[in-house]
């Protein structure tokens, strides 16, 4: 909610901003159908709704529905050829990358909302915020201070689009526009859905309402993604109690090969 | 149906793996190779993270290599001794072998390592397995016709005798350098960190025309080594890389015993030459499709590498 006054408020100096006088308080109302995604041995993957109300929508008004991820770190390194072969060059230290990130809205992004709205909120694949800050530092540009320029220059786009393009591969990133539906009485539904590689953690849903270009209201609920029964006990054994979990890998084959060794020696 | 495994964190079908399980045990039972050189390179091939497919096809080889070297434990068809210096060896190549893993992985640089490290020795094994066995058949052949005799090869002595630091083996009747033992192993070691290999495809040849051990005791004295090198390797991956996958390991573990087995028996009843010929042909086959992938152009020119937080991308 707070999110959504601050949204408000940094409206208040724009020309954007909508009359107040005509329209009724917005509100939006959301769950979903499942919060928490549990990955056992059978995963292959999850789907479910994101659903909710919007009270007082109005002709011609948008709501997006943007899922992000938990973050994490990441290089991307550039494939030069070097003597025939493709080896793995120039890497760039994203940080704070989003492991999952999708975007749907009831029509493309760029026909309802003002580009420096997306771009402030980072909705979407062209607003998605991928930084590399061990090559940005602040400058003042056209009188104004802070702009984030990166050194590398325009190289920089290919290694965001990279991310974008790779994600996108893995169904990670998904961009999908008619993706929300909007129902009789302010009632909305969009699908998500989480590919087999999706990243354990926590996920935030935020759905927006979009008017005259800029968003009016938002709401966020959370998403848990995490491994649950044996999977969950395998994984946490693996990286806890390492050396113990190697002896046991050594034990387990030991015994498989002694036991397959006895059993066909008796026949 | 697909079976999600934990530490590869990716999907799998579970019949695919217990399959190829089956058929590349089947095929080292057969020959008596380990089959590591062909199952990791498979397990890359279907989505499998290479880090994880080296690091659990080596537990996998301690489970196919355990049967075996007890079978010649009990009948005492090794050289305990040269067993011991090759492991020691071994055990230098592995904990190096493993760290250099760690530092690959962290430089971003493993999969262009482990496929090169496979392009390299399954090309020359391929070939010279090829190479043996088409003269084999040839040879058979002109026998046939004209009933020529091999010719025994004269023992020389080479620079091996040369070397300083001699020890008296009595099991294999030699007195030799341990330089070339211990330097064997050591490669044997980091292979099997590198390639999740037993290594028994470089060590047999070695063994035999390097050190000149009897024949009768180099299975039983490679496997030896191999088991104690694999189970160290299984377990230094799993303490500093996390990269040994239990289900996966299980599955592979599962097949490969059984494929062995049946292969060993069907090994007995076979015409040789044929079917080294026919393994040295899809040795080829695996290696010529990495090669393919190394200078082929990628299907995207960047790879993203998650850097926090494990796991592999």
């Amino acid at each position: 909610m707070i999110r959504a006054l601050l949204i408000l408020l940094a409206l208040g100096g724009t020309a954007h901003a909508a009359p107040e006088d005509e329209i009724e308080p917005v509100g939006i109302v959301a769950a979903l159908t499942q919060e928490v995604v549990e990955i056992r041995s059978n995963f292959t993957g999850a789907s479910f709704l994101v659903y909710g109300a919007v009270t007082g929508l109005a002709e011609g008004d948008d709501i997006v529905v943007v899922v992000r991820g938990p973050q994490e770190d990441l290089r991307v390194m550039r494939k030069i050829r070097t003597l025939g072969i493709w080896i793995n060059r120039a890497p760039i230290a994203f940080d704070d990358i989003y492991g999952y990130y999708a975007v749907a809205s009831t029509r493309s992004l760029s026909q309802f909302a003002t580009f420096s709205s997306l771009r402030r909120e980072g909705i979407g694949m062209e607003h998605l915020r991928l930084s590399a800050p061990a090559h940005e530092r602040e400058e003042t540009r056209f009188g104004v201070g802070g702009v984030v320029v990166t050194e590398l220059g325009a190289e920089i786009v290919d290694y965001r689009r990279a991310i974008v393009r790779n994600r996108a591969r893995e169904g990670l990133y998904v961009e999908s526009p008619g993706g929300v539906e909007i129902l009789d009485g302010g009632l909305f539904r969009a699908g998500v859905r989480l590919p087999p590689v999706t990243p354990v953690g926590e996920y935030a849903l935020d759905i927006y309402l979009f008017r005259d270009g800029v968003p009016v209201a938002s709401r966020r609920t959370t998403l848990e993604v995490r491994k649950a029964g044996l999977e969950q006990a395998i994984y946490d054994f693996a990286h806890e109690h390492a050396p113990f979990y190697g002896m046991v890998a050594v034990i387990i084959a030991l015994i498989a090969g002694w036991s397959a060794a006895e059993i066909f020696r008796r026949r | 149906m697909d079976i999600y495994l934990p530490i590869a964190e990716v999907s799998v079908n579970i019949f695919l793996i217990l399959g190829l399980g089956l058929a590349v045990g089947f095929l080292s039972g057969m020959f008596g190779v380990g089959g590591g050189f062909l199952m990791t390179p498979i397990l890359i091939f279907i989505g499998i993270p290479p880090p994880v497919a080296v690091a659990t096809q080596t537990n996998q080889i301690v489970a196919s290599s355990a049967s075996g070297a007890i079978a010649h434990f009990r009948r005492k068809s090794l050289d305990l001794k040269m067993g011991l210096y090759l492991l020691a060896g071994g055990v230098v190549g592995s904990i190096g072998g493993v760290q250099l893993f760690s530092f690959l992985q962290a430089t971003g640089q493993i999969n262009l390592v482990i496929s090169l490290c496979y392009v390299g020795f399954l090309g020359i094994i391929g070939g010279l397995m090829f190479v043996e066995s088409a003269g084999a058949l040839w040879r058979r052949y002109r026998q046939g016709k004209a009933g020529v005799t091999p010719r025994a090869r004269r023992r020389k002595r080479g620079i091996i005798d040369a070397l300083p630091f001699k020890a008296r083996f009595p099991v294999s009747g030699l007195y030799i350098s341990l330089i070339p033992v211990i330097g064997i192993g050591a490669l044997v070691g980091l292979l099997a960190a590198l390639m999740g290999v037993g290594g028994g495809f470089v060590m047999v040849p070695a063994m035999i025309y390097i050190l000149r051990m009897p024949t009768s005791v180099v299975i039983g004295t490679s496997l030896f080594q191999i088991l104690f090198v694999t189970a160290l390797t299984t377990f230094l991956q799993a303490s500093q890389n996390q990269t040994v996958d239990l289900v996966l390991a299980a599955l592979l573990i599962v097949g490969g015993v059984i494929g062995a087995q049946f292969g060993a028996r069907a090994g007995q009843r076979i015409r040789a030459e044929e079917l080294r010929a026919a393994l040295a042909l899809m040795v080829l086959g695996v290696c010529l499709k990495l090669a393919f992938d190394l200078v082929s152009d990628p299907a995207d020119m960047f790879e993203l590498m998650e850097t926090a937080g494990g796991g592999a991308s």
